[in-house]
């Protein structure tokens, strides 16, 4: 199995349009959760969420295109060769709401296809190009994908791109779910009343370790191991018991060869419902026991990007671990049963080499990655 | 890489079923049949009436694959993978809920139908109907090359993520709104793909993957799904 290094990551987020911002930002306790002004919230269960700045969309295409012009200029060196794997959920659905309303828009926008097809064109990449969905875990399993391509020797270097927007689409779905939050979300923590849904995009160049040191690419960071199971439970829920994620993670761990004690922190999904946070404790003490490991949620900083959460979360993982330090988890105060002493609402320090990275979605899906320190410069 | 292809399950414009009750496959244009509980399953499956179109287009092609392979009784949950490819994924259910939201300003939005607006929820319904619990996603490609889904689970196979995988496509018509997307021929079509073992059932033949991502049905070049098919049940009626 070849050695599939991380050389490149970039994110746009509500704390700021690179990831040295995110970062700072997470670090200082800053969240990007405020008042929604993009379309009327007054009917439904919440109001806020963490948009982007000055986000809009220009003429008749949908405000991906606008989020991906701020992400694409910060990429480097991306091979023409490069397989393109995106992941989103419902990307270009802004298009959708607008051509309900009799507004001029883009029709193609709304495939899923969509954002492969521009980013494929605009780095004038030559080699496939598709989107992966599956829900909150997509891009965590497009990660996989990627890895599990160049591992086996049938990718040299695959570039993930990851996207979701805050529309009214989605606000609306998750309010009539009863899944909003209609207080900024407070992942693990007792009082948590649901989620904030965010938006945001990120980028990471993975690479075989052969191509990369041949082209003098820093490594940011190792994709050791990945799983992927489906708990067959339930449609919009997670399992109670965790199953599916703790399968998923005792697979990650087989491939990457670690053990238990080697994982030093975990950037957890934590969404701040009430389910899938128990859910989360259930797992990570089943795998890890009473170990005290760090474990923060970006949540509450962000929102729920959707789509985007895993790969933006790589993303800071890796920062995580060339810092050893894990940022801390905005809006935890009163420990949920179990998070006493892994979560915290200051940056914890680190010690070791491993990090374990988890997201879970609708349709039962659920997803673990473990990384391996490397530097950024 | 190789493995075999166990069973075959479809719905589309000329009818659904599996692939050993028939001995010729066409995919062509048309309006998709309804799809009933009673067409597909034997006992009551009350869940199954409330899913959008998509997912019982998508579960039903599942469905009939699994029972073509023999694996559509269980009592523990298997490792299993679905990996699925689309065009337009769910966006009639996307028309559908969003109809719910604006005009009555979200009062009657339909939580039901939100549920159905990821094009992996059919996955879901799947792995629980099925108790299936290998990795599932969703891929869609701006190329209509439509074996994607097929390369995706031999790798999957390959790199020991799973044993069996089901692997195939998923389309309705085109929304009137958006129907200058739709370009795709509306159906499901799945294929139950195993990795070669003294324990795997009867097969159509073997499926295999090169090093450049070439995929060859029993040493023959595979152009299309279309083409697959038929080449199965070619073997299969050959054979009986």
């Amino acid at each position: 199995m070849r050695e599939v290094w991380i050389t490149d990551a970039a994110a746009v987020t509500p704390l700021g349009d690179n990831l040295n911002q995110l970062w700072q930002g997470l670090l200082a306790g800053q969240t990007g959760i405020g008042p929604v002004l993009r379309f009327p919230v007054d009917t439904y269960s919440a109001g806020i969420a963490a948009c982007i700045e000055d986000l809009s969309s220009n003429g008749d295409r949908s405000m991906a295109h606008s989020l991906l012009e701020r992400l694409i200029p910060q990429v480097d060196r991306v091979p023409p060769d490069s397989l393109l794997i995106t992941a989103t959920t419902k990307s270009g659905i802004d298009n959708l709401e607008r051509r309900h309303l009799g507004i001029s828009a883009d029709s193609r926008d709304v495939l899923l296809s969509r954002a492969a097809d521009t980013i494929s064109r605009r780095l004038g990449l030559i080699g496939e190009s598709m989107n992966i969905s599956a829900s909150c875990a997509s891009s965590t399993i497009a990660v996989a994908q990627g890895a599990a391509m160049i591992a086996a020797g049938r990718a040299d270097v695959v570039m993930i791109c990851c996207l979701d927007l805050v529309t009214e689409f989605v606000f609306s779905g998750f309010s009539c779910l009863g899944a909003l939050s209609p207080t900024p979300c407070r992942p693990f923590d007792r009082s948590r009343s649901g989620l904030t849904l965010g938006e945001g995009a990120a980028s990471l160049l993975l690479m075989s370790a052969e191509r990369a040191r041949r082209e003098h690419r820093v490594r940011l960071g190792t994709i050791l191991g990945w799983g992927a199971v489906n708990d067959a439970s339930h449609i919009t829920a997670p399992a109670k018991n965790a199953c599916g994620l703790i399968q998923a993670i005792h697979l990650a761990l087989k491939k990457s060869g670690c053990k238990a004690r080697d994982i030093a922190a975990i950037c957890a999904h934590g969404t701040g419902t009430v389910y899938n946070d128990l859910m989360e404790l259930t797992a990570f003490n089943q795998v890890f026991g009473d170990r005290d490991i760090p474990v923060c949620s970006v949540k509450g900083a962000i929102g729920h990007t959707l789509g985007a959460a895993g790969g933006i979360e790589v993303a800071l993982s890796l920062q995580a671990l060339s810092n050893q330090v894990v940022p801390p988890t905005v809006g935890f105060d009163t420990p949920e049963k179990g998070a006493e002493r892994s979560v915290s609402s200051s940056p914890a320090d680190i010690s070791g080499d491993c990090l374990l990275t988890t997201n879970s979605g609708f349709g039962g899906i659920n997803a673990a990655l473990i990384l391996k320190k490397g530097h950024f410069p | 890489m190789k493995a075999l292809i166990t069973g075959i399950g479809w719905v589309n414009s000329t009818g659904m079923g599996c692939g050993r009750e028939h001995r010729r496959f066409e995919m062509t244009p048309g309006r998709l049949p309804e799809i009933t509980r009673k067409a597909i399953f034997e006992e009551p499956y009350q869940r199954f009436g409330r899913m959008d179109r998509f997912s019982r287009l998508g579960l039903s092609a599942i469905a009939f694959a699994l029972k073509d392979a023999g694996l559509e009784k269980w009592t523990r949950k298997r490792d299993i993978s679905i990996i699925a490819s689309t065009v337009l994924g769910c966006l009639d259910t996307d028309v559908s809920y969003f109809d719910t939201v604006i005009p009555q300003e979200s009062r009657l939005a339909s939580p039901n139908l939100f549920a159905y607006t990821l094009p992996n929820s059919f996955l879901g319904e799947a792995a629980i109907h099925f108790g299936l619990t290998g990795n599932s996603y969703i891929i869609s490609s701006p190329s209509t090359w439509r074996l994607q889904s097929l390369r995706m689970a031999m790798i999957s196979l390959d790199s020991g993520e799973s044993d069996k995988v089901l692997s195939g496509v998923c389309d309705l018509e085109s929304p009137d709104l958006f129907a200058a997307t739709g370009k795709e021929i509306p159906g499901a079509l799945f294929f139950m793909i195993e990795k070669i073992s003294k324990k795997t059932g009867p097969a159509y033949g073997e499926l295999s993957l090169d090093r450049k991502g070439m995929l060859n049905f029993n040493g023959r070049g595979v152009k299309d799904l279309v083409n697959l098919v038929q080449g199965c049940l070619a073997v299969e009626h050959a054979e009986s």
